[in-house]
């Protein structure tokens, strides 16, 4: 009797155990939220002045959200992308070739239709998404019909992507100076830009296809297990191939938002989306072996991600610093968020 | 019967098409097979060797090392910094750090659970940060006199053979000793081919993979020595764009990132071929904006040739 | 209904069915028994289209079919729940029930989780399972996962016409007593819409549950027993056939052990979930052999030994040392080896070479400094290629591509030629033909002659029988009876399997 006493306390300590991980990178982010007024409240205190915790401080304010928001945007589309494929257990390295190539993209076709969203030129929109689901779609094809790992062919497509936004552009900026795409960053509906509005519905269609559809239901089944998905007659090759497409699709709206929020396009647009999103993906609680996560849980680890990047900038913490800080914080992150018991073995 | 040639070929694909390219480069323009121009290039793209060689170490047991780049990065402002004080001893001390970096990215993966993709991404951000502490955030120049005291035979060459070249190719035979012919090197191929017959069989798996990472991180840091001295400073941001290179370097010479397969001499060969397309670019005068572009599409042909798909276990993901 | 008819399958070097017919008629459940190796496995996969068959012809209401892959056969419906859970765990449970075939709640490409929730849960009614469709697999239980299979299965009464005949294999290894009852309950209702194969190694289910049985052994049907006619004891022997040949097993070669010297001592030793108040003591020269059901608790027991589990009480102790840290690097260094089941996982590396398989578990002993003295592995390679017979074009060659006895041999040989002087064998035979059994057989007998302490989960019962000293008979984790397995009084086949169900 006793041994079974002890195993039902066993179960619910896992249990216990299971919710926390569940929700664990909510958790971390709240804490951080938490985290950086202390110090600002800390400042203050030494130098005597009066300070209210969280009301008085400038890293929890509205308008320090927004600049928090306004900054991952761009990250968090292209980590939306990117969740779909570490989902099936696969990885796109190609984002930042595909971000500079479609934002080169829109760009010239923007001003090519008249460079103002007023007129045709709206039609570049779609464009650039098109050229974004191609890539995606050409990375996907490379990779499951001549069976290059996924990581191999991404990081290929991506000096493709990067050489050919170059070609495009000759090494030049091109600049989007249309106040009715600028809007996305200029008008303000309470407080946030438009873009931020956007990107939310953007994450709304993404959680939608990752829950609602058959493709983002089957992403999952070939995270969990590839061949007893094709024993039950997945076309697995299918998914993947739509995978890479889809997420090329949301590269593309991450170059828009990028293009939108400095009004250029350029080689250098995708510089830095690589690791950043990728980052966030797994700190947010997607493991990188398929089968666990979604595209909420990247949603935290993105602002998880721009939280702590911000957070350092407010409360003044030395600049050489903050790269350190960031290891640091994303280690202890992925440590608190990984449910050991499923691991087997990690890489 | 083609089946047979072709199983028989397999293993050789990656120094084929080495040879392939090389010969198609040169019959199109052959003053690329002039042998002083290829010391030359050979001679260029030794930091880039080093560096991919230790990130062999990291691949070879199907994880991957992106703490490089950041750890070269730290040790270029290292060596300038601590040049006057250490003299040649910096070596010593640069690689030292290396090592440390190395074998915490891998105990934060073996023993913290976090993939060895974001364990050494994250590590690599603490070396930067070390790095813009040391150098203030400035580019840093050494003294000229001093690094050649002490350096300067790095860049001297003996019969027109240059000694970073040689420095390059002992490092080589080193990794490949450590590969081929020690203890460790077997258990590296038992971890990667078979992790769980290796740890049925009672080895340490935990510490062959931390000696991997701290071998990739010393191999990092004899490539950042080796850029600090020639280009004669530090800088937070010198040794960047190496790391993508790198990787390159290693799968295109046949080590994929499954583990188990491939190794040091794959990796030369995988410099090599990545040498011979840069060089190859310039040689037949495909425009700069180009390029990346070429270098990218030819990539994805050399990998497809060269990867080794009966080795690739279970499904390609 | 359903008709095999003298069916036959070759593999290279084996004949794996000889001319089996087999027939299941509408709403009847037939129960399939035989030994490990009979030709079970291959039969089942014959049936559900994994395997064609070289002879003979499969016939469905007298019509001659043939099944290029199982989803032909599920065409034609015929459904198999496996033995390993083929679920994919992340899923809910109405995904993995309608897997690959979600068209049907789709609209304007939007799934309508509603309807396949209505339709999951009337699937799941069929097995009387009252659970969420909504739930995560893998937060069900084993026995839970189990009917939602059987369910899966039974999706194909809506998208067939004809009959279904469903595969049972194993179902019920990983369930307890009452979960067993529950399901031969819910197997027997469903007699209305299916037949049923049913395949166990527990023949007393088999012959609860069964209308007729049929008894394979050595890739034949040996016999049908009608339900009413069956007794477990004439099933059994028709299941081993022939006496024991003595031969076979070596048994003139085998010695007395060394009942002073002790390697491995278990004093009351337990791990919940596994096994409970184990006790043994196994000498040098001794056999030991752990018999049981699967899940009866001697997998997990090997694992304590050799340090690849720990227990939470008792003492065990090795070469009268105490151990207390689990790890199977400390088990290595004290002489312990481990022959696992799962040979090509566990046992080579495949993808090393001979002579790099040898020496793995002890690089120490060939390095110098760090360095590998290769002429010195080479040497010792050849010397136990030799010595075992190991069929290989030469020792740097790739484990991998070895037959199955010879990679056998070879993690022998790393174990024998490191001075292990403590051996773990769990199904050291499990897979390979006669002639490399018999050489696995006569190495077991070498090493107990050389004083070797061996703990031994055998294939089969009567390799249990056949090759060792002492028998302990386990059940649901506990040890139910110690035979001595002297030669002239060794214990027979059916003492053991009454103390095992």
């Amino acid at each position: 009797m006793t041994g079974i006493a002890a195993d039902g306390d066993a179960s619910l300590g896992i249990m216990m155990r299971d919710v926390i991980v569940r929700w664990a990178p909510l958790l971390v982010l709240a804490f951080l939220v938490l985290l950086f007024p202390v110090f600002e409240w800390l400042e203050d205190f030494r130098a005597g002045q009066d300070h209210v915790y969280l009301l008085d401080s400038r890293f929890f304010s509205i308008r320090n959200a927004s600049r928090i928001a306004v900054a991952a945007t761009p990250g968090l589309m292209v980590a939306i992308g990117v969740t779909f494929i570490i989902i099936m257990g696969s990885i796109d390295l190609s984002m930042e070739g595909t971000v500079s190539v479609t934002a080169v993209i829109f760009a010239f076709a923007f001003l090519a239709l008249g460079g103002t969203l007023a007129g045709w030129a709206w039609l570049a929109i779609p464009l650039a998404m098109l050229v974004g689901a191609a890539m995606g779609m050409v990375n996907g094809l490379i990779h499951v019909v001549f069976r290059i790992p996924s990581f191999m062919v991404s990081l290929a497509m991506g000096f493709v992507g990067t050489g050919l936004a170059l070609v495009l552009t000759g090494g030049d900026r091109i600049r989007v100076e249309d106040e009715l795409f600028r809007a996305l960053l200029t008008v303000r509906w309470l407080n946030f830009p438009i873009m931020c509005y956007v990107a939310l519905l953007a994450l709304l269609v993404a959680w939608f296809i990752q829950s609602r559809t058959t493709l983002g239901r089957n992403f999952y089944a070939v995270g969990g297990g590839e061949e007893l998905a094709q024993a039950s007659g997945l076309n697995v090759t299918r998914v993947r191939v739509l995978g890479f497409a889809l997420a090329g699709i949301f590269f593309a709206l991450g170059a828009l938002m990028a293009v939108g929020r400095i009004g250029i396009a350029e080689t250098a647009t995708g510089n830095n989306f690589m690791f950043i999103s990728i980052t966030a993906v797994v700190v947010g609680g997607t493991a990188l072996w398929g089968g666990i996560g979604g595209v909420l849980n990247t949603m935290v680890g993105v602002l998880i991600v721009y939280v702590i990047t911000n957070g350092m900038v407010v409360i003044g913490l030395p600049n050489w610093l903050q790269d350190g800080v960031l290891g640091a914080l994303v280690i202890t992150a992925v440590v608190l968020s990984t449910n050991r018991r499923s691991i087997s073995f990690v890489k | 019967m083609p089946d047979m040639t072709r199983e028989f070929l397999k293993p050789h694909f990656p120094w084929i098409t080495l040879v392939a390219l090389t010969i198609i480069v040169g019959l199109a323009n052959p003053d690329f097979l002039s042998i002083s121009g290829l010391i030359s290039l050979m001679a260029d793209v030794v930091p880039l060797l080093i560096m991919a060689l230790g990130m062999t170490f990291a691949i070879y047991i199907g994880g991957i090392d992106l703490s490089v780049q950041q750890l070269a990065n730290m040790v270029t402002v290292m060596t300038t910094v601590y040049l006057a004080q250490y003299g040649i001893g910096v070596a010593l001390l640069v690689i030292l750090a290396g090592a440390l970096f190395g074998a915490v990215s891998g105990f934060v993966t073996t023993r913290l659970y976090v993939p060895s993709f974001v364990s050494t991404l994250a590590i690599g951000f603490i070396a930067l940060s070390i790095a813009k502490w040391l150098s203030d955030q400035r580019a840093l120049f050494m003294d000229a006199t001093l690094r050649d005291i002490h350096f300067g035979w790095m860049f001297d060459t003996t019969m027109g053979v240059p000694h970073e070249l040689v420095l390059g190719l002992v490092l080589v035979l080193l990794a490949w000793f450590l590969q081929t012919r020690t203890s460790f090197g077997r258990a590296l191929k038992a971890v990667g081919s078979g992790e769980l017959a290796a740890v049925a069989s009672g080895l340490d798996v935990d510490r062959v993979k931390i000696l991997a990472f701290c071998i990739s991180g010393m191999f990092a840091a004899c490539a950042g020595l080796m850029f600090s001295v020639k280009l004669s400073g530090g800088d937070a941001q010198l040794a960047n764009g190496f790391l993508l290179l790198a990787i390159v370097a290693v799968l295109v010479g046949g080590t994929p990132l499954t583990g188990g397969v491939g190794g040091v001499i794959n990796t030369l060969i995988g410099t090599l071929i990545v040498m011979v397309i840069r060089a190859a670019m310039v040689y037949l005068e495909v425009d700069a904006t180009q390029q990346q572009m070429v270098f990218g599409i030819v990539l994805i042909i050399a990998i497809a040739l060269t990867i080794d798909r009966s080795k690739l276990r279970g499904v390609v993901k | 209904m359903y008709e095999l008819r003298a069916v036959d399958k070759h593999f290279p070097g084996v004949h794996a069915l000889q001319a089996v017919d087999l027939e299941v008629r509408r709403g009847e459940i037939v129960g399939l028994v035989g030994e490990n190796g009979a030709g079970k496995s291959t039969l089942m996969k014959v049936i559900y289209g994994a395997y064609q068959p070289d002879g003979g012809e499969i016939a469905i209401d007298g019509k001659t079919v043939r099944f290029q892959n199982p989803r032909q056969a599920m065409h034609h419906g015929i459904g198999m729940v496996f033995q390993e859970q083929s679920l994919i765990p992340n899923l809910t449970v109405m995904e993995n029930i309608y897997l690959g075939f979600e068209d049907r709640f789709v609209q304007f490409g939007v799934i309508s989780w509603r309807s396949m929730a209505a339709a999951a849960r009337e699937q799941l009614a069929k097995v009387k399972l009252d659970i969420d469709p909504a739930a995560i697999t893998s937060d069900l239980s084993f026995a839970q996962r189990q009917l939602v299979e059987l369910a899966k299965v039974l999706t194909l009464e809506e998208r067939i016409d004809g009959d279904l005949v469903i595969l049972l294999d194993e179902p019920t290894s990983v369930l307890a007593e009452d979960e067993v009852k529950l399901l031969f309950r819910i197997v027997r209702d469903l007699t209305k819409r299916a037949s049923f194969i049913f395949v166990s190694h527990r023949i007393d289910e088999v012959l609860d549950l069964s209308d007729r049985i049929y008894v394979m052994k050595d890739g034949r049907i040996v016999d049908v027993v009608q339900r009413d006619d069956a007794e477990v004891s004439v099933i059994q022997r028709k299941m081993v056939g022939r006496e024991i040949d003595k031969e076979y097993y070596r048994e003139q070669k085998q010695k007395p052990y060394n009942p002073a010297h002790v390697l491995v001592s278990f004093d009351d030793v337990s791990l919940p979930g596994a096994y409970h108040h184990i006790s043994f003591d196994l000498h040098a020269g001794e056999v030991l052999c752990l018999v049981g059901t699967e899940g009866s608790g001697r997998e997990a027991i090997l694992r304590t030994v050799y340090g690849l589990d720990s227990c939470s009480s008792g003492i065990v102790t090795v070469k009268g040392e105490r151990i207390t840290r689990f790890s199977a690097m400390a088990g290595v260094r004290r002489g312990i080896g481990h022959v696992p089941r799962e040979r090509k996982v566990e046992g080579i590396v495949n993808g090393m070479n001979v002579y790099e398989n040898m020496t793995l578990a002890q690089l120490r002993r060939f390095a110098r400094l760090g360095v590998m003295n290769v002429p010195e592995e080479k040497r010792l390679a050849t010397r136990w290629t030799e010595r075992l017979g190991i069929k290989t074009p030469s020792i740097t060659k790739d484990c991998g591509g070895l037959s199955g006895g010879n990679q056998q041999k070879v993690v022998l040989a790393k174990w024998r030629s490191g001075g292990s002087d403590v051996l773990l064998l769990d199904h050291p035979t499990r897979g390979l033909d006669i002639g490399a059994k018999e050489d696995v057989y006569e190495m077991i007998r070498e090493m107990s002659a050389d004083g070797v302490g061996i703990l031994l989960v055998a294939d089969t019962l009567e390799e249990a029988i056949g090759l060792s000293h002492t028998i302990l008979v386990l059940k649901d984790g506990e040890i139910q009876k110690r035979f001595d397995g002297t030669p002239g009084s060794k214990p027979s086949l059916y003492d053991l399997v009454h103390h095992m169900i």
